[in-house]
């Protein structure tokens, strides 16, 4: 019996011994790119290195940092931005990828070509596609105002699309809606697939219409899916540096000056290294605040 | 009856009809900037603009793809790309994997915090410690070369946890019989493991070459030398130099986006599987 038990004990001592030696370069690799520029972003934000050079002093001075980011018009203005331009695109991507997964779940016609030319951007390179947008969309010569001038839309009411200050912003928004349309898509697809069809038959023998077999068993049926994309697709509107450099660098003035585009500019241009930290740290908090209150708000609408 | 029956069958075909042909033409919208690219990538610089608007030029004009191909700092981009992407891809498929064997297969002690740890990574932006990430690697002595790209992607969160769910499906009397054969846990991992979960794999090599490919925030940030920066800043640089000759540009960007989509085409199946199993990056 105890001879079973030590024969047990050194079996798996070498069995953890055989896992460490598995996963110990992972977590090497995990901690140093991963973990440390966490802890590193949460310093620097905390201490006064705010010019080149001055990486020896690490001098703390507490909240300062922080302090700073609310006297800062120009900053709070990027987070106002950041957070409009998050409600165009989660709000339109959401929208947008449940109307196109809802006629994809029916039979069609021609149906693999269909998914493979809406999946496409998806794969794209940013660049690319961003200087094909800058040329279709320009106002001046444009191939997409010129449509709209044989349409009859009067020359001062064509859009100035990524060059003009109101409609830069949702310009770029519906770009990366369109970029990134094919993975809600998708996963919404995966979540109407898993609806039992019965409950379909069902509401159709108790004489249900279209609508009401939607709001009452469809929408239902997938809400965790959606709560689960709803947050996935909030965060994800924060990683957009690429598409703004691309689309307009920023600009027109600073229309399109999102939050991660200052924070790059401040610590790479300016070299304000722990105020771009503490710019940083803070969007991470706002982000996490955002998530934590989905988290809460589920009950009211997820149903599992 | 028999003709109320098929007159409904023949709505029904003209819903399908109608509803088809929605669809397609969603599809043709998607892909429209795609084919006004490679339209004005065959045209003569200044022709892009002229009307009416013609899809196939008269004069399919091939100087610019070969301005492209002769352009010496386009070259190294394109090469740099597919450098990294050919060394990330097997240091990421084995560090990851055996990785996540361990995690689906053994037992050991904080198995689960550690897991839990990496996973609660995977909620933060990666464009928020991209500042600190920059100091840490000049530090290390990898800013302004291609190991600032390679190694962080070789340990990635998203994937070890993909493939510790793809292999916790495979059955486990499979890898018992193995040991009561007297194999080691290397011998499994690789001999059983793996050649098993081909599709997971193969869905990790697609999104690695598409996301490493595509990227543009890394190489722009921790890449300070033209001549060593992958195509996706690379195009930005070219965008800016040839200022006003759209043509051109087009056909540089025909040929970023080329290896991406080819792969996808070929894969749609793998890719789509990969968002629905896992489904994380948005």
């Amino acid at each position: 019996m105890s001879g079973m038990k030590a024969r047990g004990t050194r079996l798996s001592l070498k069995e953890e011994r055989t896992a460490l030696l598995f996963i110990a370069p992972f977590i090497l690799g995990f901690l140093v790119f991963n973990f440390l520029p966490l802890f590193y972003s949460l310093f620097l934000s905390l201490v006064n290195f705010n010019e080149l050079g001055a990486m020896r002093t690490n001098e703390f001075i507490g909240l300062k940092n922080y302090v700073r980011i609310f006297g800062d018009r120009l900053a709070l203005a990027a987070y106002v931005r950041s957070f409009y331009f998050t409600v165009i695109y989660a709000g339109g991507i959401i929208v947008l990828s449940l109307f196109l997964a809802l006629l994809l779940n029916r039979s069609l016609f021609l149906r693999v070509p269909c998914r493979t030319m809406i999946y496409m951007p998806y794969v794209a390179n940013v660049i690319a596609v961003s200087m094909v947008w800058a040329i279709v969309l320009n106002p001046f010569e444009g191939p997409v105002n010129a449509l709209l001038k044989l349409f009859g839309v009067p020359e001062e009411c064509l859009p100035m699309w990524l060059l003009g200050v109101k409609s830069a912003l949702p310009t770029v928004a519906a770009i990366k809606i369109w970029r990134n349309l094919a993975f809600q898509t998708i996963v919404f697809l995966a979540a109407l697939q898993e609806v039992p069809e019965e409950l379909y038959e069902c509401a159709e023998i108790d004489g249900a219409g279209w609508w009401k077999k939607f709001y009452r068993i469809t929408l239902p049926m997938i809400s965790p899916t959606m709560f689960f994309l709803v947050v996935v697709t909030i965060i994800g509107s924060f990683n957009s540096l690429a598409l703004v450099k691309g689309l307009t660098g920023g600009g027109p003035g600073s229309a399109t000056r999102i939050i991660t585009l200052f924070v790059y500019e401040q610590a790479l241009r300016y070299s304000y290294y722990s105020y771009a930290n503490a710019l940083a740290c803070l969007l991470f908090l706002f982000i996490l605040i955002i998530t934590l209150l989905q988290w809460k708000a589920q009950k009211l609408w997820v149903h599992y | 009856m028999g003709s109320l029956l098929s007159c409904s069958k023949t709505s029904r075909l003209l819903i399908k009809a109608v509803l088809s042909l929605a669809v397609f033409v969603i599809g043709l919208m998607m892909i429209t900037p795609f084919v006004f690219m490679i339209s004005a990538s065959f045209k003569y610089p200044g022709q892009v603009f002229v009307e009416p608007l013609k899809i196939i030029p008269d004069k399919p004009f091939l100087g610019n793809f070969q301005r492209v191909l002769r352009d010496d700092m386009y070259f190294s981009w394109y090469w740099n790309s597919i450098r990294v992407v050919l060394i990330a891809i097997p240091l990421r498929g084995f560090f990851v994997t055996i990785a996540a064997y361990a995690f689906a297969r053994l037992r050991f002690r904080g198995k689960n915090i550690i897991f839990l740890i990496f996973m609660s990574t995977m909620m933060i932006t990666p464009e928020v410690t991209i500042i600190p990430r920059y100091l840490l690697y000049k530090s290390l002595h990898i800013i302004d070369t291609q190991w600032a790209l390679i190694l962080p992607a070789t340990f990635d969160v998203f994937f070890l946890f993909m493939l510790r769910q793809f292999f916790m499906t495979i059955p486990i009397e499979l890898s018992e019989a193995a040991r009561i054969d007297g194999y080691g846990h290397f011998t499994i991992y690789y001999r059983i493991i793996l050649p098993l979960a081909k599709p997971a794999l193969i869905t990790m090599v697609l999104f690695t070459f598409i996301w490493l490919w595509n990227d543009y925030v890394n190489p722009f940030v921790f890449i300070n030398t033209m001549k060593k920066q992958l195509v996706t800043v690379g195009l930005q640089f070219f965008q800016a130099r040839e200022g006003a000759n759209y043509a051109l540009q087009m056909a540089g960007a025909t040929f970023a986006v080329i290896p991406t989509i080819f792969m996808f085409t070929f894969t749609q199946r793998y890719f789509v599987q990969g968002i629905t199993s896992s489904g994380i990056k948005g």
